[in-house]
């Protein structure tokens, strides 16, 4: 313990310096996987984006501002993409909150096979768990047969409306939603709750006083892992939706496979890359301003 | 040292203050890479766009490998490699074919890549990949390739089996020379039905207007190909199906938008799925699937619209820096020997272009005039171009798209 008061002063450089590279070191590959796989893609998007169409498709270099005028001209993919994921993010909470809490606090010894329940489907391909879905929603022995038989209208279409999709994204995505909420309530001290019935508030005051407030970061982080997934969604449109759901991905699609046109697909994905980093820093400061204000107020 | 335990446990368990800290972050950064990895996803998804056609996957492992070859002098004339690395279409070369071309010329390593679309073709050959030595692009593609240099002139001399080319397919838009690709396989864009689900049987594309928004509504579904489908306006208001006139145009829009209400799908990968199991009666498509999904469907039809419509034909290439050229045009000439061409037909159910090959078909396949349409047929069908760079068939394509949702 004595040994400790020489600590206090300025360590040796050869110490500082093999410290600093050790942190180096460590964060090295991190470092190099964002600088490889997300800084330097999305320099090269920004750098096509202002670029135009190449004689035989792709990108041929200039500094036109073109792609970003039709990108802003043609909004419609992009507010449909909003609208589902919006849609698609909330009901991944309604449900995935209540089963969160479920497993945090009342599953007891069956939290571990339930847990390993939820996780198991993601043993399959996603694609082979979208393709269930044609069967399950299907018209001959799916869902669709079923409320045929039941309220004897002729034909219940549900593959290839949107309903269709959004349960293709709600159950796709339900886990990244329920993971992080079981994380934070699994972590929440329960003498809290009692503490907040001994002091006289019900179950609803409690929940929303007490359990929501501990759950909200979780809450943030799933409902973020869900809804960027959702808005970038391609492959669920298009299998479940039948292809008549026109989403932002599927509007990607086409401009650089169809039409071959990267510059216009590059200012595309710039414009939706923007308009998500707004929404989401809004999202994080709207909720962060609420709590701060609520342990004010609690104070 | 117990204190010393209790005071790291201690600080073990404060983690729970950081933990929010790192939910955060990584919430955030999870988001950045997700909005990165939707944002370039254009160019890796045709590999999801198409998951029934093919195992995308594998098509990624050997493009590096090959490639030292590359950079070693190419062997005299008449010397054949050992090795040939070949990038293609799925189930596109019978593995019979490949046996007895290997036999042969004893050639022990026969690679077969695949990819799903054109695009990835490109986009691989844009990329920088090199190693292959040959490819299956469609001809309208070819043109493109031979100015971006990806493919490298014919040396006819070596390859006398093209005279076993129909002529009909000599000479076109995209090769007036003949001198960058060898026609593989070609097929139409056309009307396929069910005849126990329509009252009538459509024979023109003014028919089809008629069924799908009447009797087939809600039950017909259009291939996911922007060429393909633009094919039955233009040619039903008796234009061009390659036009890039603007008025011409704008008619077919106000078809396109009339009929897209009417629509079950629109996909390419499971539209024989759908018409099998009687979800569709009726579909703008390719005759592919009427011997593939629909094998089993005794009700099935096909027919070209009396307006006419285009053909496609994909073709043999052979790549600029193939590491293996005397392989690559041994195998050329070998594929269309008439045996080796007819058990190519037999195995995929293509047209094939080589006349010579015609008599060795199944009899069954040859009569069928939805692989072999009759001459007088074929003289209604174009050649397609490739439009891609005319942004106002995009933005009709797209608002089509997004009217089909109602």
């Amino acid at each position: 313990m004595a040994s400790s008061a020489s600590g206090v002063g300025p360590r040796p450089i050869g110490e500082r310096l093999r410290s600093g590279l050790l942190t180096t070191l460590l964060l090295l590959p991190a470092g190099i996987w964002y600088l490889v796989l997300l800084v330097a893609p999305l320099v090269i998007i920004i750098v096509f984006s202002f670029g135009t169409r190449a004689k035989n498709g792709g990108y041929a270099p200039a500094f036109v501002f073109d792609n970003y005028v039709r990108a802003f001209q043609k909004p419609e993919p992009f507010i449909t993409s909003l609208q589902m994921a919006t849609i698609g993010t909330i009901l991944c909470l309604l449900v995935g909150l209540p089963l969160a809490y479920y497993l945090a606090t009342r599953a007891g010894r069956y939290r571990g096979v339930l847990i390993l329940l939820l996780v198991i489907p993601f043993w399959t391909s996603f694609l082979i768990r979208t393709y269930a879905w044609l069967l399950i929603l299907g018209p001959d022995a799916g869902l669709a047969g079923f409320l045929e038989s039941v309220t004897g209208a002729e034909q219940v279409q549900i593959l290839g409306t949107p309903i269709a999709v959004m349960i293709g994204l709600v159950y796709n995505y339900l886990p990244l939603m329920v993971f992080p909420l079981y994380v934070t309530l699994e972590r929440m001290d329960r003498t809290l709750v009692e503490a907040s019935k001994d002091l006289g508030a019900g179950r609803w005051g409690t929940f929303r006083q007490v359990t929501l407030p501990i759950a909200l970061p979780g809450l943030v982080t799933g409902s973020i892992l869900v809804f960027i997934p959702m808005m970038g969604e391609y492959v669920i449109p298009q299998i479940l939706g039948y292809g008549r759901t026109y989403l932002m991905g599927n509007a990607l699609v086409t401009d650089f496979l169809e039409a071959r046109n990267w510059p216009s697909g590059s200012a595309r994905a710039v414009f939706l890359i923007v308009i998500m980093i707004v929404t989401l820093a809004g999202y994080v400061w709207f909720v962060n301003r609420g709590r701060k204000t609520r342990e004010v107020s609690v104070l | 040292m117990s204190e010393d335990l209790e005071t790291t446990l201690r600080r073990m368990t404060e983690t729970k203050v950081n933990r929010r800290g790192f939910l955060y972050a990584a919430g955030l950064t999870g988001a950045a890479a997700a909005i990165a990895a939707c944002s370039t996803g254009g160019g890796s998804s045709p590999a999801a766009s198409t998951p029934a056609s093919a195992a995308p996957a594998t098509s990624d492992v050997p493009s590096s490998a090959p490639s030292a070859a590359a950079a070693d002098s190419f062997p005299p004339a008449g010397e054949i490699e050992k090795e040939l690395f070949m990038y293609n279409w799925s189930e596109y070369i019978s593995l019979a074919n490949i046996e007895a071309f290997k036999a042969k010329y004893g050639v022990t390593k026969f690679q077969y890549d695949i990819y799903d679309s054109n695009d990835v073709l490109l986009a691989k050959l844009q990329g920088g990949a090199t190693g292959y030595d040959i490819a299956a692009p469609t001809a309208e593609y070819v043109p493109g390739m031979v100015e971006q240099g990806f493919v490298q002139k014919l040396d006819k001399s070596r390859l006398p089996n093209l005279a076993n080319i129909d002529p009909k397919f000599k000479g076109l838009w995209w090769d007036p020379n003949d001198d960058y690709q060898i026609p593989k396989d070609f097929g139409t864009t056309g009307v396929l039905y069910r005849t126990t689900m329509i009252p009538t049987v459509p024979k023109s594309w003014k028919d089809f207007l008629e069924l799908i928004k009447g009797p087939a509504s809600g039950k017909t579904v259009f291939v996911d190909s922007m060429g393909d489908v633009f094919v039955f306006p233009l040619k039903m208001l008796g234009f061009s199906a390659n036009s890039v006139d603007k008025a011409e145009l704008d008619q077919a829009r106000t078809v396109l938008l009339d009929v897209a209400p009417h629509l079950l799908a629109l996909d390419s990968n499971k539209y024989g799925e759908k018409m099998a199991n009687g979800e569709a009666a009726l579909s703008l498509g390719w005759t592919g699937v009427l011997t593939q999904d629909m094998a089993d469907t005794p009700d099935k039809g096909y027919v070209v619209p009396s307006e006419g419509s285009i053909f496609w034909l994909d073709t043999w290439v052979l790549l600029a820096d193939a590491p293996h050229p005397n392989a690559a045009y041994a195998f050329l000439d070998f594929i269309h020997t008439p045996e080796i061409q007819a058990e190519e037909t037999n195995y995929n159910n293509y047209g094939t272009p080589n006349d010579k090959a015609k008599p060795l078909v199944d009899p069954k396949v040859l009569a069928d005039p939805a692989v072999f349409p009759p001459d007088e047929v074929f003289a209604l069908l174009e050649g397609s171009k490739d439009t891609s760079a005319n942004t106002q068939r995009t933005d009709i394509w797209e608002e089509f798209k997004q009217k089909l949702g109602g």
